[in-house]
């Protein structure tokens, strides 16, 4: 989604062109680049409905985010922010619990399996306070209070090309070559508050796996992990046939089982433990009860009745 | 060894069998692709890439191509196009040097934006909703917001203006959309070869989009087949236009700069494209009259047409055409390769100075009145030096010379056009509108719901000098949710179109040029058409900080209404200083008090008056019922705090 035409731009001394350094070794724009919102159409609304898939009908593919519950998806925002709001075209603002709930909403539809979202404003790490859902990372290039700053300005071309945390964000891709196996913790580590002039916050609690063992290229770029099974036919057949599969897969997958086990465990260990303790075990079989109930309705229906009917007793007593 | 060779004997017949199959079905399939230079007159070199792909009539049904992009077939297929033009252009063309006669400029001089008109074969109730579904597969398609054109409010219908006449044809312009490489990538991706052999290789993007003027177009059109049981065939022709100006290092300022291809787009022809049935490049040059020469059979008398005082070809021609007023000269890049890639190259030995043949009118368009409640559009028909050339071949009946001119213009709803006040002035005077005006067709607009659309066939004298065309219009209000985010830019006004029935632009090359598309069109008679510019408008626009502004102010006095009656209510008079009194006299502790309260309380009975008991007692009665309250509070806090926390 890019609001404004900045390469083919009639102020643009270099046309097609969109550097980010000022030495224009590098240009950003390509020639294979595909913009599918742009101009007025980069609205709150259009990346609402881009997040949560509710399209109308006649919206062609290209412009739909397909995406499905095993999909690592990307969500890069740059421009200018606050304390908890995202400025979009000069006229409206995202603020971040529309765009929790709209991560709500996805993760309810299954359309994501781990979502990353990078965020390079002022206040940046603002805009993910209300995010409740799991499986999501995010990072923000600025602190509540701090400003985000742009990196260098281009004299030629005449604006500030790049800000800092982009900057150092690509810087950190340039060093990597193609059999580099950098993880997350390596990214987010290179970020140095000195250069940046601001703190690079990132929040972790939704996220599950370690950052130390994710690469950076399930988010930036797109590396298939592919199972190799020796049966064409049966494998992810049925479920009931845990253990043929078991043992038909190779070593790696038997100890990623092992483990998803050995987290079953303290689970039921920690049920076993709520269970003795009576207020709580209360509690639990108040839930059950209710949710054995089919006509939820009318039970609340006649709890209300019996407290009025209470009230209109104590009052006339009192 | 013999019998290994027998084997596969038979196996090299049948992969050739089905070879033959394959391609058999996609017979018909046809591919190519042409480059045509052209200096302009003005120091700047005009290039113009034609792509043309044709696939025959075939059954609907397992329908398989091999060159033809599979996208336009399905939407052709899908929206039951007969006929479509798709055009994003930046950039004016400039018609007093670089033409507005030849079937180039009538073609691809389109207005600045994008322009979609489409043609399309459903009944006339479902045009609306065909051409709603095309605008946004469309904008999918080549990354741009054709989506905006699906409204009723930004397309129109129009009927013989535009020159072709449907009534299933609906046209839709938007002026202010910005054309860049993310919507030339789809376009490429639609050819064979895409970007990476042939001519299409040479589309440098930072060449082509610093150019004056570059217009990327797509036509396709239905071939009928007149067999039933075959769909149709279709024909697509995508062309780029663009206008660059070479660098030049001469000093000269006469000189028309010399320049090739690699100094113009920084790339060389490496090869054609080999899946391109013929891959051409033709260079034009103008007003080359005077070197015509009778013989050319001779070696030296051929030599000296691309090789002579006024300018030098870097490479030798394959064939030379001649037309009316032009030369033509024909490369055909098959042979280049790796080793030797194509680099045509034209440097100029003498100042040479010559004009394009230009349209009988020029036509522009303006904006006159001041002010955000009203205006006025003229539009300027201006006679070129081409107008006597041209006269002499449009008589009418009673034996006048008359021109022709149809103009078609679209407003958008918030240009209230009041059509009573068109006027009409032919060589400054007035003229009364059944003199010029012959035909004219008018669909007002409706406020939100449809534009405006305005047809008019104009009959001017050969000799006019300047005929001029004034309507007066009235600025609407817009919601404050429809203004876009750049309200005070202003709006705009899509460019009109000026197009000349009574004269037929082509070239007429005195050569059979069947196997060439882009020659073979350039000889069909087309329209004469030139676009206007576009206008801009700037409308009233509201404040929009009011609704901030509204709220606030609500919000202050709702707070100050509120907050002072529930002052007024509730506060007591004097109710301060008895307070302070009670507070003096205050003794002992009220636990006591507290105790009957609670149990009176139990018990239902009334609560005594608290003005019957002493100040003292209702002072630390408080007090110690605090105490108690935050007691219970905390130790109800404390026991949630222990039972909710699991280990």
């Amino acid at each position: 989604m890019l609001a404004d035409d900045m390469a083919c731009n009639a102020r643009n001394e270099y046309p097609a062109q969109v550097f980010n350094n000022e030495n224009h070794k590098l240009n950003l724009y390509g020639d294979n680049v595909e913009v599918d919102y742009r101009g007025y159409e980069v609205t709150v609304e259009n990346f609402l409905r881009v997040l949560t898939g509710r399209h109308e009908n006649a919206v062609p593919r290209s412009k739909r985010l397909l995406s499905d519950e095993g999909s690592h998806i990307l969500l890069y925002m740059t421009g200018h922010g606050g304390d908890e709001f995202l400025k979009f075209q000069d006229a409206e603002e995202l603020q971040s619990h529309d765009l929790a709930d709209a991560v709500k909403q996805m993760k309810e539809k299954r359309r994501f399996k781990e979502l990353m979202i990078m965020v390079d404003t002022c206040q940046a790490a603002t805009l993910f306070n209300q995010l409740q859902s799991p499986g999501v990372l995010a990072i923000g290039s600025s602190l509540k209070g701090e400003n985000s700053y742009s990196h260098h300005l281009d004299s030629d071309v005449g604006v500030s090309v790049v800000d800092r945390f982009t900057y150092y964000t690509l810087a950190f891709f340039e060093r990597l070559n193609i059999y580099d196996n950098a993880s997350l913790n390596s990214l987010f580590r290179s970020y140095d508050p000195k250069l940046l002039m601001s703190t690079a916050y990132y929040r972790t609690d939704l996220y599950q796996p370690h950052l130390a063992e994710v690469p950076v290229t399930n988010f930036f770029g797109s590396v298939m992990e592919t199972i190799h099974t020796d049966s064409v036919y049966k494998a992810f057949s049925s479920k009931t046939s845990n253990n043929k599969i078991n043992s038909e897969m190779p070593v790696n997958q038997l100890s990623e089982h092992d483990e998803l086990q050995k987290a079953n465990i303290p689970n039921d260990e920690l049920k076993t433990e709520k269970q003795k303790c009576p207020y709580t075990q209360m509690r639990v079989d108040l839930h059950e009860k209710l949710e054995k109930f089919e006509n939820v309705d009318t039970v609340v229906n006649l709890g209300i009745a019996v407290m009025v009917f209470v009230v209109m007793i104590s009052s006339s007593l009192l | 060894m013999a019998c290994l060779v027998r084997s596969w004997i038979p196996l090299l017949f049948l992969q050739s069998f089905l070879v033959a199959i394959a391609f058999g079905s996609n017979e018909g399939e046809e591919f190519s692709e042409e480059l045509l230079l052209k200096p302009l007159p003005d120091r700047k070199v005009l290039a113009h890439f034609h792509f043309e792909n044709r696939a025959p009539p075939s059954n609907s049904h397992g329908r398989n191509h091999h060159l033809f992009p599979k996208a336009i077939s399905q939407l052709v297929q899908k929206f039951r196009v007969k006929e479509m033009e798709l055009s994003f252009t930046q950039g004016r063309w400039n018609h007093e040097h670089w033409g507005g006669f030849d079937p180039l400029s009538s073609m691809n001089a389109k207005p600045v934006g994008v322009e979609l008109w489409a043609v399309f074969d459903v009944p006339q109730s479902q045009v609306d909703i065909s051409w709603k579904n095309l605008t946004h597969a469309l904008s999918g398609l080549f990354c741009a917001s054709i989506n905006f054109l699906e409204s009723s409010t930004s397309y129109a219908a129009p009927t013989w203006g535009f020159g072709t006449n449907s009534d299933k044809l609906r046209y839709g312009s938007l002026p202010r959309e910005a054309v860049c490489t993310e919507n030339l990538t789809p376009w490429l991706k639609l050819l064979p070869c895409r970007d990476k052999d042939g001519i299409s290789a040479l589309m440098n993007r930072p060449s082509v989009y610093r150019g004056f003027y570059h217009s990327q177009r797509l036509h396709l059109s239905t071939v009928e087949s007149g067999q039933e049981g075959l769909g149709s065939g279709i024909v697509l022709e995508q062309t780029l236009t663009v206008v660059i100006q070479p660098e030049t290092t001469s000093v000269e300022t006469n000189m028309q700069p010399s320049w090739s291809l690699s100094s113009l787009f920084g790339r060389k022809v490496v090869g054609s494209c080999v899946l391109a049935k013929s891959s051409n490049v033709y260079l034009q040059l103008e007003g080359r009259l005077g070197h015509e020469s009778k013989n050319v059979d001779t070696e030296i008398e051929a030599h000296k047409l691309w090789m002579n005082s006024d300018f030098d070809l870097s490479l030798k021609p394959d064939r030379v055409i001649r037309e009316s007023s032009s030369l033509l000269f024909i490369f055909d890049i098959d042979k280049s390769s790796d080793s030797e890639p194509f680099d045509l190259g034209l440097t100029w030995k003498l100042p040479s100075k010559w004009s394009c043949e230009q349209a009988p009118l020029h036509a522009s368009r303006f904006l006159m009145g001041s002010g955000n409640e009203r205006g006025a559009i003229a539009i300027l028909l201006k006679a070129t030096e081409s107008q006597e050339k041209l006269s002499g071949r449009n008589l009418t009946t009673d034996g006048r010379c008359t021109i022709k001119a149809n103009i078609f213009q679209i407003f958008p709803w918030y240009i209230k056009v009041y059509y009573h006040t068109l006027q009409i002035f032919v060589d400054q005077q007035q003229k009364t509108d059944s003199e010029v005006l012959k035909k004219i067709n008018v669909s007002p607009s409706t406020d939100k719901v449809s534009s405006g659309m305005l047809e008019m066939m104009l009959e001017l004298p050969c000799e006019v000098k300047s005929a001029a065309i004034s309507i007066e219009y009235d600025k609407g209000f817009l919601h404050i949710d429809e203004y876009p985010p750049d309200a005070n830019q202003g709006f705009d006004i899509p460019s009109a179109l000026i197009s000349f029935p009574s004269h037929h632009a082509s070239l007429d090359f005195q050569e059979e040029l069947s196997k060439s598309p882009l020659l073979s069109s350039f000889k069909e008679k087309s329209l004469v058409r030139s676009y206007t510019e576009v206008l801009l408008v700037p409308l009233t626009t509201p404040d929009f900080s009011m609704p901030y502004n509204v709220i606030t102010i609500t919000c202050t006095i709702f707070a100050l209404y509120f907050g002072s009656l529930l002052n007024v209510l509730r506060r007591r008079i004097g109710e301060e200083e008895r307070f302070l009194k009670s507070q003096a006299g205050k003794k002992r502790g009220g636990l006591k008090q507290l105790l009957s309260r609670l149990t009176a309380k139990i018990r239902g009975r009334p609560i005594e008056a608290p003005s019957s008991e002493s100040p003292a007692a209702e002072s630390s009665f408080l007090s110690s019922k605090l105490i108690f309250k935050i007691i219970l509070v905390a130790g109800a806090a404390a026991a949630w705090q222990y039972f909710s926390t699991d280990k």
